[in-house]
């Protein structure tokens, strides 16, 4: 697992384009959808989730999704626990969140510092606390999540981040929750957790996102253009840069987990969570220039299998075509995504790269030998 | 760079009238005596509430439709159709379904009843519909009054114009003869290229494109009018090739040339799902009203993906060869019956706003497509492949004799 890597703290003043971001993340923002004449809504899409207070748990939390899950649900009014081992800062200020909001935060917020990995501990101090409602986003094994059900046998709801890369390839897109799914993916364990909560009989929630990306990514998706973008150089893309993928704001969907929360319409469905558009390799180097406000990129294509990257990924992304239909939350839940792509990819770049926080050092190696390949075939 | 998937058919508009007027005998007595003014449609448009989530059973059964066309009331239709290209099968599993669901249907098929392109599918089939009660009659569209002497319609579908010039004359007629909801067949092709697929409704289009042109001048002739905007089709009866440019090359052993990566996207709908599109707009005149809908099925392919389709449906194998049509100098429009750049759409505002659910399945269609290709002979029939020839010859490719 990576290791977690503390903020640098923040060295220039907020900008203008901040307090429409902090809107987003202070309280649930509800999305209606509208056509030319006619709204669209499914009864009770629109109910709030839970007039009463829950006692939550989550477990992670202090990282990305749950750093913007838990200040919806504490906003909300419920009680949430933080399951962490304690690596990190269990609370730390956001960039753009105010003195005042988040020292709320900090004295509502509470910590369960633990192991998962410790089964018997999680079972045990699950069972002494009780909880009404956990919210599991950094589990990857069906086992992680059995002493979480054994301990808690009254529990309301289990909801699961999942993941869009338990489906099956296949010609025919996009990915839909009743598409077959791939039960040797690298996300089998999302999968058998899913298939766990299934029998288990408890009244669960999966959402499958796609990729998440926003301020706080600790996956290099945009940082990995922003780094080339910065630094004036080409970017490389394998093959021919058609390939499609999707990206879902990390606010949308804790927007999206908030929204299932007491949901009847959630129990014991899946979501795919995502933005709603997908776009070309090529189109996503493109939009994090205009998000960062630089010129339109130099790309290069190359052919990945005429290099040897060793260990080393060339480029952040699954080269083939990868996405997911959002349809069924949309018409479900009432859920639409704020974000359009370069709204929330310029929402990180504003709160995160911009600052000049990442969380990874650039490392354009791979690109060298990519440039240095295709330049010399070129002179 | 207009290139629709269908093919042009506004040159074989006939200016001069039709040589044969349609006889009284075409429009017999009315079967049926049910009041003609549009009632009871509003009050049956579907609830938000009965909307069908992806997951549901199907609610939209063919007895389901007919139910609701009985509980909306009958209406009268006119579909204006084309007598060649990619779009003709439209009007065919229209006109069928909208009899299989009581409603009254006349066809108005551009040109002479007699011309050759009569000859092919699915105009050689349209015995089906004047079996199920239906009028098939032909003519100029500029003459549509005359055409169809003097009868009166709820609706007119036009599935045949691709600019003012040849719509208007119809819209005017339309409205100057009472009609109340006016529908087009547009295409997904005039959408502005994007490297954000899909292309949803509400996206640019491309300004100069003839559709766009007459979308706006039915929105501002019409206050009840509805816009579809097709891709590709497959399904008995198709007047244009589709699968069959992939089974001809699959069932003679011959490597598929596929111009570029073969990763683009593209969206190949069965006809039904469009007839079932038009239907529901028809039988949900308010809900449909000023909108303007994706006609495609509710998932996309990748080029490559339907050529592996085809072959597994023909129980065959296939190689594909990928090839740069630039560097070989090669006409792709010519060579392949797909648009060579991701082309896809999707079906967003028929399933928020009709309730509309698409049963596409390609793997189980192209089954079925292949049987009857392989029942009419087309799979021995002789063939030349020039342009794959070309393109073989390009990359050194071995062609099994």
């Amino acid at each position: 697992m990576a290791k977690l890597v503390v903020l640098q703290p923040t060295k220039q003043p907020p900008i203008s384009l901040l307090s429409s971001s902090l809107s987003h993340f202070n309280g649930t923002k509800l999305c209606q959808i509208q056509y030319k004449r006619k709204v669209c809504q499914p009864k009770g899409a629109l109910h709030v989730a839970a007039s009463s207070t829950k006692k939550i748990l989550i477990m992670g939390g202090t990282r990305f999704i749950g750093v913007f899950l838990s200040r919806l649900l504490v906003k909300e009014g419920h009680q949430v626990t933080l399951f962490t081992r304690g690596k990190a800062p269990v609370t730390q200020q956001l960039p753009g969140e105010s003195d005042s909001d988040y020292s709320d935060f900090k004295s509502k917020i509470l910590h369960l510092k633990g192991d998962r990995q410790d089964f018997e501990f999680v079972k045990s101090s699950l069972s002494a606390e009780g909880f009404d409602v956990v919210y599991d986003i950094n589990g990857r094994e069906a086992v992680e999540v059995e002493p979480i059900l054994d301990a808690l046998p009254n529990l309301e709801q289990f909801i699961y981040c999942s993941s869009a890369g338990v489906y099956l390839k296949s010609d025919i897109l996009p990915h839909c929750e009743v598409d077959a799914v791939d039960p040797k993916s690298r996300h089998k364990g999302k999968l058998n957790t899913e298939s766990l909560l299934e029998k288990s009989g408890v009244n669960w929630t999966s959402l499958r996102p796609v990729y998440i990306y926003g301020p706080l990514n600790y996956n290099p998706v945009e940082e990995w253009f922003f780094h080339r973008l910065k630094a004036g150089r080409p970017i490389p893309i394998p093959n021919s840069g058609v390939q499609i993928t999707q990206l879902g704001h990390v606010k949308d969907l804790a927007t999206a987990f908030v929204r299932v929360l007491g949901n009847e319409k959630a129990s014991k469905q899946v979501f795919n969570i995502s933005g709603e558009k997908y776009v070309t390799f090529d189109g996503l180097a493109k939009a994090c220039a205009k998000a960062g406000g630089f010129p339109e990129p130099e790309i290069v294509h190359y052919n990945p299998k005429e290099f040897d990257f060793g260990k080393k990924k060339a480029f952040p992304f699954r080269d083939q075509h990868f996405f997911a239909s959002v349809e069924k939350a949309k018409h479900v839940l009432g859920l639409k995504p704020e974000f359009d792509l370069v709204e929330g990819l310029t929402d990180s770049y504003n709160l995160d790269f911009g600052r000049g926080t990442y969380r990874k050092e650039a490392d354009f190696s791979t690109d060298d030998m990519i440039l240095n390949k295709t330049f010399a075939l070129q002179s | 760079m207009a290139a629709l998937a269908s093919s042009s058919s506004s040159s074989l508009l006939f200016t001069s009238p039709p040589s044969k007027l349609p006889s009284p005998s075409l429009y017999p007595l009315p079967r049926f005596s049910l009041p003609t003014s549009s009632f009871l449609s509003s009050s049956l448009s579907i609830s938000p509430s009965s909307l069908s989530y992806p997951t549901a059973s199907r609610r939209h059964s063919a007895s389901s439709f007919t139910v609701r066309a009985a509980a909306a009331g009958k209406k009268k239709v006119l579909i204006v159709n084309t007598n060649s290209g990619g779009h003709a099968v439209i009007g065919f599993y229209f006109a069928k379904q909208l009899l299989g669901s009581g409603h009254e249907v006349t066809i108005l098929t551009v040109g002479d009843e007699g011309s050759d392109k009569m000859k092919k599918p699915p105009f050689n089939r349209f015995s089906e519909i004047t079996s199920a009660g239906g009028k098939t009659v032909w003519g100029d569209p500029a003459d549509v009054g005359t055409v169809v002497a003097g009868a009166t319609f709820d609706v007119v579908l036009d599935n045949n114009g691709k600019d003012l010039d040849s719509v208007r004359p119809v819209v005017d007629w339309a409205k100057s003869s009472g009609v109340k909801q006016f529908l087009f067949i547009s295409s997904a092709g005039i959408y502005k290229p994007t490297d954000q697929p899909p292309h949803v409704e509400g996206d640019v289009v491309k300004a100069d494109a003839g559709h766009v042109g007459v979308e706006k001048y039915i929105a501002e002739v019409f206050s009840s009018w509805a816009i579809f905007r097709p891709q590709y089709m497959i399904g008995s009866g198709n007047n244009k090739d589709c699968e069959e440019w992939f089974f001809d090359r699959i069932v003679r052993n011959r490597p598929v040339p596929i111009p570029g990566s073969g990763m683009q996207l593209t969206n190949i709908a069965h006809v039904r799902d469009v007839s079932s599109m038009l239907t529901l707009a028809v039988e949900k005149p308010e809900a449909a009203s000023s909108n303007i809908f994706n006609c495609v099925s509710d998932r996309a392919v990748t080029l490559d993906g339907m050529a592996r389709l085809c072959a597994e449906a023909a129980g065959l194998p296939v190689e594909i060869v990928h090839y740069d049509p630039k560097a070989i100098g090669i006409d792709a429009k010519k060579a392949f019956p797909f648009r060579n750049m991701h082309f896809y759409a999707e079906p967003r505002a028929a399933k928020d706003i009709l309730g509309w659910e698409g049963t596409t399945n390609l793997p189980e269609d192209l089954k079925e497509r292949f049987e009857e290709y392989v029942k009419i002979g087309r799979d021995t029939k002789p063939m030349k492949f020039e342009i794959d020839d070309k393109i073989l010859e390009a990359l050194k490719v071995a062609v099994a004799v």
